[in-house]
């Protein structure tokens, strides 16, 4: 039987549970020892007690306690939803939500428990769970419009778009009069509403919808947003013509608009004319703007092209825009295009210059000629480094003239940095780009450049000491430690990569893991807006937040990052010696192993060295931690990554990599490419075969293909045993058919 | 060539995010988690706007889709305890690359929210801080923007320099509210009367006392007021009020 309480330590258990909720812990922990000493076993201040510590960061000793508060007193509900809290702290979802269905079988009418499980159930995307435990908390409380939109929510989110607006519906029904205009939260239900029909496909029903209401909501840019949306795909032009008119008077900055405008218009592509007069209508409305202008060169050719590259280019060389070239290059996968740009300016160079108006030649003052001479000197540095139009001696020609013209740009020796990197001379280059910082040292977009140039360079602590410059380096770690905290994704990358060359494998792991981390952290943190934009009613931004996250690891840094990692393993597998520290490639075909036994016994000799400063590091910052108040951080136990690459089995780490990267970004030749790799190191035929069958698929001529299948076909030779009946069948058909489709390509 | 595209209203990129915080922590010292970023695009999604470079296929979704690269953004919320008691907005972050310099972009950013501040939240003004040595940016700010200085905020930064702390009016860009309230109630007037007439009966003049509930509702929701710490290491863990943190029942 559980032990029970007298009436004032009733009273004082009440008290530990405000001190829990009030984030008074010491006086929670006190308060509940003091229960404890006369009642030891009873179950529910020992579960208080833990959940209390485990905010307090004792995890461990918190799940020892909440497990004997359990035993002591299987049928409370307290117990139950305390161990599902400590789950949900350990990140445990699965167990979680168990220990939450048990707190809420015991107690089913508890709010705060059938609360937290539903927010589980969100981030787990257990859709049918989450609409149960939503219309469960509705029927509760049907007087909150958050447990309205809630249950729309999961409606909409498990894909039933049309429960998802009835509930909507229902609830605007009991609304007798329409809330005022400055009700957000209604605003947005609606406006939510409206991106619910207007996904079910029935754009009509949507834009009649928005018509009624969309004058009395709030995001007055979204509204015309998606007014414009609708009558384009419904192909009401002449509205649609007037709604993305309105779009661009508002903003008229966003090529997208002016697209749909053209289309709306229904002007020939071949028109020229017409649409220049488009564009020209807008720069007279608009006169400081750039779309207008650098839209036309897209389409216009020959002559009227050149005319209107001229008078684009001459008058951004005058302002000095720094940009321009990068707001011009993509016209060069037109080779016609590329040789007109290159011709008007190398024009400007030599002094032939039109000038376009007479009022622009009056106002011709010395000083601005000389920018302008920079200027195009500056453009055609750029023009020459690019890889469309690349010839480095007269790049550097032409970045020296300008830089002889205003020795002090930073952007001209940022340019003849790059010029050193494309000429291979990455040393060349991180100095350049040094020299560059040094010219404005309070910028700290040209000192990232310098450190990127440098760890480009393999020059790993003196980017870091460039870094340190604009990190809090009273963070713990240092100014990597601010780096880490403050999820620095592309320092992080960078210097990885660096260590990879190098064939520091562990740093190289260990920062490839860190932003493996950062990715888990991101989805993580959508866990608290799950209660956090009910509140708010924001909920289309909240939808798409969701959906995002779902979709997290196709952004680019993490199959970038997923790719390094992956590279890094195969490497370690293939040459497992690498795991003492760097060894010179050419030392490992040495003839009678005397000069790798060397390198190695250096390399290890190194790997003491380094661990040892490194708990120098710690014991000393160990006593600074000590002396400053707050909560004493969490130190990294393994701040070399020593313990990711002694693992025992490289390859099946990669897979934590690999798996997201193929699901998230399949159509990456080098992400099927690795992962054919991978699987066959690990005799996994079927999965390798697949990869193989994904990167053919996306580039049929790469010749690593070839190989590779000449790779696999020796691999099941030799295998020594072979393969079950059922999957050689599989592999041998496929295979077949694979090979058939190599040789003819 | 750049596009302004807001960040979390319609259409949605919130898929930068990462993008925009690696735009930040490129450009400038004051740097935040991405939740921070994320509390600004859930709380005031019509604030924050982008700046990036077209891809070269256009802007399409879906599986090996060409993510836009970022070259600027604004960060933008509601001051949510404001102490002049007045609605106001504030800019928290705007930054533009370097090499994107002098294309009219954080301009284009500022106004962008700016508009949103006043149409959607109701902004009295808008807020701003920026470096006193940053005179490119004050010169936008002040001259092209008519932002004004209010005071001198001592050692704002971190690393010891002072601030402008400046604000501008947002008012002129209000919304007659009142217009369109009034439009709707005669609207609504009109349609009852046809309503009556076709029903024949009636029960006098509808609803007023319905409103209650919703004003409680109402009320009740402006109670859940946020306090805020502001400082970078801010997630929305610590901006979440106390009965939300409720372990037990």
């Amino acid at each position: 039987m559980p032990q029970q309480l007298s009436s004032k330590d009733s009273s004082l258990f009440r008290q530990v549970v405000r001190f829990y909720e009030n984030k008074q812990y010491k006086k929670g922990i006190k308060a509940a020892e003091q229960i404890l000493r006369k009642t030891p076993n009873h179950g529910d201040t020992q579960a208080m007690k833990a959940l209390i510590m485990s905010n307090l960061g004792q995890q461990e000793e918190a799940f020892v306690l909440a497990k004997e508060a359990l035993k002591n007193d299987m049928r409370s509900h307290v117990c139950w939803h305390v161990y599902g809290l400590l789950y949900r702290q350990d990140k445990n979802y699965e167990e979680a939500i168990k220990a939450y269905r048990f707190a809420l079988k015991i107690e089913p009418e508890s709010q705060p428990i059938q609360r937290d499980l539903a927010l589980l159930q969100m981030q787990m995307r257990d859709y049918p769970g989450y609409i149960q435990s939503r219309s469960a908390m509705l029927q509760a409380r049907p007087g909150i419009r958050q447990n309205w939109t809630a249950l729309a929510i999961a409606h909409h989110l498990s894909g039933d778009l049309e429960e998802a607006e009835k509930v909507l519906t229902t609830y605007e029904e009991t609304l007798k009069t329409p809330p005022p205009l400055s009700d957000m939260e209604h605003s947005e239900a609606v406006l939510y509403k409206n991106t619910i029909i207007a996904e079910s496909g029935n754009l009509e029903r949507a834009l009649e919808h928005l018509e009624s209401v969309g004058h009395r909501i709030s995001d007055v840019l979204a509204v015309m947003e998606m007014k414009a949306d609708y009558l384009l795909r419904l192909g009401r032009t002449e509205e649609a013509d007037a709604a993305y008119t309105a779009l661009i008077e508002r903003n008229p900055e966003n090529s997208v608009y002016y697209d749909a405008l053209i289309r709306v218009k229904g002007i020939p592509k071949d028109d020229h004319k017409a649409l220049k007069a488009v564009y020209d209508s807008w720069v007279d409305k608009n006169p400081r703007g750039d779309a207008p202008r650098r839209i036309p060169l897209d389409f216009l050719e020959g002559d009227d092209f050149k005319q209107a590259a001229d008078t684009y280019l001459q008058r951004m060389l005058r302002k000095g825009v720094p940009s321009l070239f990068a707001n011009i290059k993509t016209l060069y996968a037109n080779p016609s295009k590329r040789d007109i740009v290159q011709e008007l300016v190398e024009g400007y160079a030599s002094g032939n210059v039109e000038l376009q108006s007479n009022g622009s030649a009056d106002k011709q003052a010395n000083g601005d000629n000389k920018y302008f001479e920079a200027s195009t000197y500056y453009f055609l540095a750029q023009h020459y480094n690019y890889h469309l139009s690349r010839d480095l001696t007269k790049a550097t020609e032409y970045v020296d003239k300008a830089i002889e013209l205003t020795p002090k740009s930073v952007e001209y020796l940022m340019t003849k940095a790059r010029i050193w990197k494309h000429q291979g001379d990455l040393g060349k280059a991180a100095e350049t780009m040094e020299q560059a910082r040094l010219l404005d040292e309070k910028d700290r977009y040209i000192n990232s450049k310098a450190a990127k140039y440098q760890l480009r360079n393999d020059e790993n602590d003196k980017a870091l000491d460039n870094m340190s410059k604009f990190t809090r380096n009273e963070t713990v770690g240092g100014a990597l430690g601010d780096l880490h905290e403050m999820q620095c994704v592309w320092y992080l990358t960078e210097d990885g990569e660096s260590y990879l060359r190098q064939k520091k494998l562990a740093l190289a792991l260990k920062r490839f893991h860190a932003v493996y981390n950062i990715f888990d952290v991101w989805q993580e943190d959508q866990f608290d807006f799950h209660s956090f934009s009910l509140r708010k009613g924001m909920i289309r931004a909240y939808v798409d937040m969701v959906r995002w996250e779902d979709r997290l690891r196709d952004h680019p840094f993490y199959s970038r990052v997923a790719i390094d990692a992956i590279k890094t393993y195969i490497l370690l597998h293939d040459e497992p010696d690498l795991v003492h520290g760097p060894i010179p490639a050419s030392s490992l075909d040495d003839l009678d192993g005397a000069e790798r036994k060397k390198a190695l016994k250096k390399a290890k000799k190194e790997q003491l060295r380094l661990e040892k400063i490194e708990a120098e590091k710690r014991e000393a910052r160990k006593a600074n931690a000590k002396s400053a108040d707050g909560e004493v951080k969490k130190e990294d136990p393994d701040p070399l990554g020593n313990k990711l690459v002694q693992t025992q089995d490289p390859l099946k780490d990669a897979t934590k990599f690999l798996t997201p990267l193929l699901e998230f970004n399949p159509q990456n030749f080098e992400a099927q490419s690795l992962g054919f790799e991978v699987y066959l190191r690990r005799g996994k035929f079927v999965p390798a075969l697949k990869c193989l069958e994904a990167a053919h698929s996306i580039d049929a001529a790469n010749p690593a293909l070839q190989q590779q299948l000449a790779r696999f076909k020796k691999a099941l030779e030799t295998l020594p045993e072979p393969l079950p009946a059922q999957v050689a069948e599989v592999v041998n058909s496929e295979l077949e058919q694979l090979s058939s489709k190599l040789v003819k390509a | 060539m750049v596009d302004i595209v807001p960040l979390s209203s319609y259409p949605s990129y919130i898929d930068l995010l990462p993008s925009i915080q690696t735009c930040n922590i490129t450009n400038l010292p004051e740097n935040y988690f991405l939740k921070y970023y994320l509390y600004h695009a859930l709380t005031w999604p019509q604030l924050s706007f982008v700046a990036v470079v077209r891809p070269k296929n256009g802007y399409a979704a879906g599986p090996g889709k060409e993510y836009p690269k970022v070259v600027g953004y604004v960060l933008a919320k509601m001051e949510e305890e404001p102490t002049d008691g007045l609605a106001h907005g504030h800019i928290t972050s705007l930054s533009v690359m370097r090499t994107h310099r002098r294309l009219g972009i954080a301009e284009r950013l500022m106004r962008m929210s700016q508009r949103a501040m006043a149409e959607s939240h109701r902004a009295n003004y808008a807020s701003l801080h920026v470096r006193m040595s940053n005179t490119a940016a004050l010169h936008l700010y002040r001259d092209t923007l008519g932002f004004e200085v209010e005071k001198v905020e001592s050692k704002y930064y971190a690393d010891g320099e002072d601030a402008y702390a400046m604000k501008m009016d947002l008012r002129s860009m209000w919304i007659d509210w009142a217009e369109i309230e009034r439009v709707d109630k005669e609207k609504l007037r009109q349609q009852e009367k046809e309503q009556k007439k076709t029903d024949g009966d009636g029960d006098d003049d509808g609803h007023p006392d319905e409103g209650d509930e919703v004003g409680e509702l109402g009320k009740k929701d402006a109670d859940k007021m946020i306090r805020v710490k502001v400082g970078r290491a801010l997630g929305v863990g610590d901006l979440v009020e106390r009965n939300e943190a409720q372990g037990t029942s």
